[in-house]
C-alpha cells in the first residue's frame, strides 16, 4: 500500500485483460456485464471500496469484445487506470434503470448476440434485454473462471506479497496466545496487525478459535476463553492488492498433554505428507480427498481445498462436489488454499492451512509460518 | 439476555426503553413471523436465499462475513417455507463460524455449492423433498449454474429481494437492540482512535486500532473498509467525479496526516448479524475555525430541521424537502449518495432517500414506526473542509429516539 490510491500495475493488467478476452472469443460472448468484485478487478484494475460478503448482482463493470473497452462504475477517477478515461466511468446508482440506460449508451451492446453475466438477480435478467436487445444472456462466469484460474507470473508476485502480510498478522496473534485470553482478543490483534500491515481488507475474520476435546468441529466453549492445555487454531486471510492470501496453523498453549499432543502433531504431518504430494500437474483435484482417507484421517468439516486469486477460483474440493473435484485437472499455475485438520478426543484439533503453487513438475508450498512441531 | 417486559418499536419513548442486549430467540421467532407475513402479501409460498444480509434476517445465524470474493461460495443458503415456523439453513462451516441455535437440528443441513452443476443438482433434490411441486418460489440470486440447470423453478421464481426488503423495514425491538448494540461498540471503540488522532499518525493506523478495539468490544464481522478521508481545499482541488461534485468515500492509503486535515469518517461493524454506521468529522491536531463551526451549524441546523418532521408517517419526500429548505434550496447531501438510508443486516438498506429513485418514489415511501433510518446530511463551502456526520434514529408513532451517543468534538458536544 502506497500514500495514494493507484491502479494495478500495467502489465499484471494487460496480461490478464488478454486471458478474460481470450476467453471472451472461446465461449463467444460479445459482451461481459460483470458485477462480481473479484471478476470486474480482473478487468478493470481499479481497487474498490472493500464491503464484507455477498452482494446482489449490478452492472458495475461492461466489457465489449469487439472493441476491448472496458466501462467502470465509479463515481471517482482515483485508482483507475488511465486506459478506462472518463467517459467510460458511470456514477454509482440506486436506479437500476439508470444502469440499464447506461448501458444502452454503450457501443456495441445493441448489436450484441451473447452477452455473458457472472450472476443474476430475477429483476435484472427481466431488465437487461432493455439493454441489450438482440442478445442470448448467458453465464458468463465460466469464461471468468477459466481466465483467472492459471495465474499469471505478475499475479503470482502480488498472490505472494498478500501471503506475507496474512503471514505476520498470523504470527502477531501467536505472540498473544497465552490462558485467559479470547479468541476476540486474539482475532482483533491479527486484524490489527494486518491492517497497520497495509491490508485493512481482511478477506476473512475467523482469526482464532479454541479447538473442542470433545466434538471433532464445534467451538469449544461459549466463551471464547482460552485455557491452559488448549489447542487454538488461528486463521489468517487477507484481501491484498486485490488477492486473497491465507495461511493457518495451530498451537498449543500452557500445560498440554504431551505425548497425546505430539501424537496429534504427527498424523498431522503424516497428512500434510500425503495432501503435498497430491498437488501436481495432471493430478485430479479430488486426490485431495483421496490423500486424507490414505492418511486414516476423516474429512473435515470445511472443505480441504480452494484456489486462491482475486478472491475465490475453482477448484472447491469437498465431499459435497466430490464428481467435480475428481473431473478437475491440476495445472501448472493454479494456486490453492489446501486444508488439513486431524482431531483426537480428549486433545483437540490440529489445523493447518497453507497455499500450494501447482508448478511444473509438482507443488510449492508458498506459506513459511513457523509451526509447532515439524514443518509441512 | 434480557427477558424484561419490552414496548413496541413504535412505542419507545427514549433509548432507555430498547432492551441492553437483544434476546435472539425472540428476535428469530419475530422476524420469522414477519417474513412469513410478507410471503403471504406477496403470494409466496417458499423463498430461497443466497444474499448473506437475508440469510442472517431469516434464520438468525450470524458469522463473520467473508470478502466478497469467497462470499458467493462458502455461503449459507436459508429456504424459508410459508407454512413452516423454522427456516432451513444450509451452512457452511468456516472456522469456528457461530451456530444458528433457534433451529432444530432437522432444519439444519449440510453447506450447498450453488456455483456448480453438481451442487445444483443436488440443490433441485433438496428442494423436490422441502418444496412442494407447483409452489410459487422466490429467489434473490441466480447463480451461472442454476441458470445453467435449466430448472423451471429457478427460471419461474420472482425477485426475492422485495419480500425480504418488507419484512426488514419495520424492525422488532430485539433487532434494534443488536443495532445499538453495534453502535455502542463502534462508539467505544472510535473514542480511542480520536484520541490518538495527530498529525503523523497514518490512515490505516487509525483502521488498525479501530479494527481491534471493535472485536475486543465483541464485533462479529468488520462490515466496511474504514474510510479516515482527507477532504480537498476546494471542490475544484478535490478528486475528479462524474458529477462535478466531491468524491465520498476514498479509500484508506498510508497517507500521514497533517495538521489541520478535516477528515470525514465512516465505519460499520455488526453485532451478531446487526450493522452500526459511523460518521463524524474530525480535525487534526486543531480547532476549528469560525467558518468551520459555521459549517457544523449549518449541519446541526439541517438535522434540526429533517427531525423536526421525522416520524411515523412522514414520507422520504418529506425529509428531503426540510434538507434542501434548511440548506437554502441546496439538496445537503451528494448527488450519488442520499440523505439517508434504512440499516439492518445490511449497512444501507430501504429507504434510501433522496436518490435517482426519484421524487415520486420519495413521496410514496411512508415511514412505518420501528423504521430506523441513518441521516447524514452534508454542508460543504470551499476552504473549510465541510461537515458531514451520521445519526441513526427509530421511527416511532410521535417522532423518533436517537441510537447515535457520541460527541461532535471539535465541532461541537
Amino acid at each position: 500500500m502506497a500514500t495514494e490510491v493507484l491502479p494495478d500495475e500495467r502489465a499484471l493488467r494487460n496480461a490478464r485483460r488478454e486471458r478474460a478476452l481470450a476467453q471472451m472469443e472461446a465461449h463467444d460472448l460479445d459482451v461481459l456485464v460483470l458485477g462480481r468484485q473479484a471478476n470486474v478487478r480482473y478487468f478493470s484494475g481499479a481497487p474498490q471500496l472493500w464491503v464484507a460478503g455477498t452482494r446482489p448482482f449490478g452492472p458495475i463493470c461492461t466489457v465489449v469484445r469487439s472493441t476491448g473497452e472496458i466501462h467502470l462504475n465509479s463515481t471517482w477517477d482515483e485508482g483507475i487506470p488511465d486506459d478506462i478515461p472518463h467517459e467510460r466511468l458511470y456514477g454509482l446508482a440506486w436506479n437500476p434503470m439508470t444502469l440499464i440506460e447506461v448501458l444502452k449508451g454503450i457501443d456495441g451492446t445493441a448489436t450484441a448476440n451473447r452477452v455473458g453475466t457472472d450472476a443474476l438477480t430475477p429483476s435484472f435478467a427481466k431488465l437487461l434485454p432493455l439493454a441489450f436487445p438482440n442478445a442470448e444472456l448467458v453465464d458468463g462466469e465460466p469464461a471468468m473462471r477459466a481466465a483467472r484460474r492459471i495465474k499469471t507470473a505478475h499475479e503470482l508476485a502480488v498472490l505472494r506479497g498478500a501471503l506475507g502480510i496474512a503471514q505476520d498478522s498470523l504470527a502477531k496473534a501467536v505472540a498473544e496466545l497465552r490462558p485467559g485470553v479470547t479468541e476476540q482478543e486474539l482475532t482483533g490483534v491479527m486484524l490489527e496487525a494486518q491492517a497497520a500491515g497495509g491490508v485493512c481488507t481482511p478477506a476473512t475474520q475467523d482469526g482464532a478459535w479454541v479447538t473442542s476435546r470433545e466434538h471433532p468441529w464445534r467451538r469449544a466453549r461459549s466463551d471464547g476463553r482460552v485455557e491452559s492445555g488448549d489447542l487454538v487454531a488461528f486463521a489468517a486471510g487477507v484481501l491484498a492488492d486485490g488477492y486473497v492470501g491465507e495461511v493457518g496453523r495451530t498451537w498449543p498453549v500452557g500445560d498440554i498433554d504431551g505425548p497425546a499432543v505430539r501424537t496429534l502433531y504427527d498424523r498431522s504431518q503424516a497428512l500434510w505428507d500425503k495432501l503435498i504430494a497430491a498437488i501436481k500437474p495432471g493430478a485430479r483435484a479430488g486426490d485431495l480427498l483421496a490423500a486424507y482417507d490414505a492418511a486414516g484421517e476423516p474429512l473435515p468439516a470445511m472443505p480441504v481445498a480452494h484456489g486462491l486469486g482475486l478472491g475465490f477460483d475453482p477448484p472447491v474440493v469437498t465431499p459435497q462436489l466430490r464428481a467435480t473435484a475428481d473431473a478437475e485437472v491440476l495445472e501448472p499455475g493454479m494456486v490453492l488454499a489446501v486444508t488439513g485438520y486431524v482431531w483426537r478426543e480428549g486433545t483437540g484439533a490440529v489445523f493447518g492451512r497453507e497455499a500450494v503453487l501447482v508448478t511444473a513438475d509438482g507443488a510449492e508450498v508458498l506459506t513459511s509460518s513457523p509451526s509447532y512441531g515439524a514443518t509441512p | 439476555m434480557t427477558t424484561s417486559a419490552t414496548v413496541a418499536p413504535g412505542a419507545i419513548k427514549d433509548p432507555g426503553d430498547i432492551p441492553d442486549t437483544p434476546d435472539m430467540s425472540r428476535m428469530y421467532r419475530e422476524s420469522g413471523a414477519r417474513l412469513r407475513a410478507a410471503m403471504a402479501d406477496h403470494g409466496v409460498d417458499a423463498l430461497v436465499l443466497l444474499n448473506n444480509g437475508s440469510v442472517v434476517y431469516a434464520t438468525g445465524a450470524s458469522w463473520p462475513l467473508l470478502d466478497a470474493g469467497l462470499s458467493h461460495v462458502e455461503r449459507p443458503v436459508a429456504i424459508v417455507l410459508a407454512d413452516d415456523e423454522h427456516p432451513h439453513l444450509f451452512l457452511p462451516f468456516r472456522e469456528g463460524a457461530a451456530a444458528a441455535a433457534d433451529i432444530p437440528a432437522d432444519h439444519l443441513h449440510p453447506p450447498l455449492y450453488l456455483e456448480f452443476d453438481e451442487g445444483v443438482q443436488h440443490f433441485a433434490r433438496v428442494l423436490t423433498d422441502l418444496v412442494p411441486a407447483g409452489a410459487k418460489l422466490a429467489i434473490d440470486e441466480l447463480t451461472g449454474a442454476m441458470r445453467r440447470s435449466a430448472d423451471p423453478r429457478f427460471a419461474g421464481a420472482v425477485d426475492a429481494a422485495p419480500i425480504v426488503g418488507a419484512a426488514k423495514l419495520v424492525k422488532t425491538i430485539d433487532q434494534i437492540a443488536a443495532i445499538r448494540k453495534a453502535c455502542r461498540i463502534t462508539e467505544e471503540a472510535v473514542v480511542d482512535v480520536q484520541k490518538a488522532l495527530a498529525p503523523g499518525v497514518r490512515q490505516i493506523d487509525l483502521s488498525a486500532q479501530f479494527v481491534r478495539r471493535a472485536f475486543e468490544l465483541g464485533a462479529t464481522t468488520n462490515m466496511l473498509e474504514a474510510i479516515w478521508q482527507v477532504m480537498p481545499e476546494s471542490r475544484a482541488a478535490g478528486t475528479w467525479t462524474t458529477h462535478g461534485d466531491l468524491a465520498l468515500p476514498l479509500l484508506t492509503t498510508e497517507r500521514e496526516l497533517s495538521a489541520g486535515d478535516v477528515l470525514w469518517t465512516d465505519v460499520s461493524i455488526t453485532y451478531r448479524g446487526y450493522c452500526s454506521d459511523f460518521g463524524r468529522t474530525w480535525l487534526v491536531g486543531d480547532s476549528p475555525t469560525s467558518r468551520q463551526q459555521d459549517q457544523f451549524s449549518q449541519w446541526r441546523h439541517i438535522l434540526d430541521e429533517v427531525l423536526k418532521v421525522t416520524k411515523a408517517g412522514a414520507t422520504s419526500g418529506d425529509l428531503a424537502r426540510a434538507a434542501t429548505a434548511a440548506n437554502s434550496g441546496h439538496k445537503p447531501w451528494l448527488p450519488h449518495f442520499y440523505l439517508g438510508h434504512g440499516i439492518g443486516t445490511n449497512a444501507a438498506e430501504m429507504p434510501m432517500i433522496g436518490t435517482d429513485l426519484g421524487e415520486e418514489f420519495d413521496d410514496k415511501f411512508v415511514f412505518p414506526a420501528g423504521m430506523v433510518l441513518v441521516l447524514e446530511p452534508v454542508v460543504w463551502e470551499d476552504g473549510t473542509g465541510g461537515y458531514r456526520s451520521e445519526e441513526i434514529v427509530v421511527i416511532t408513532d410521535d417522532g423518533y429516539v436517537p441510537l447515535t451517543d457520541y460527541p461532535y468534538t471539535p465541532y461541537g458536544d
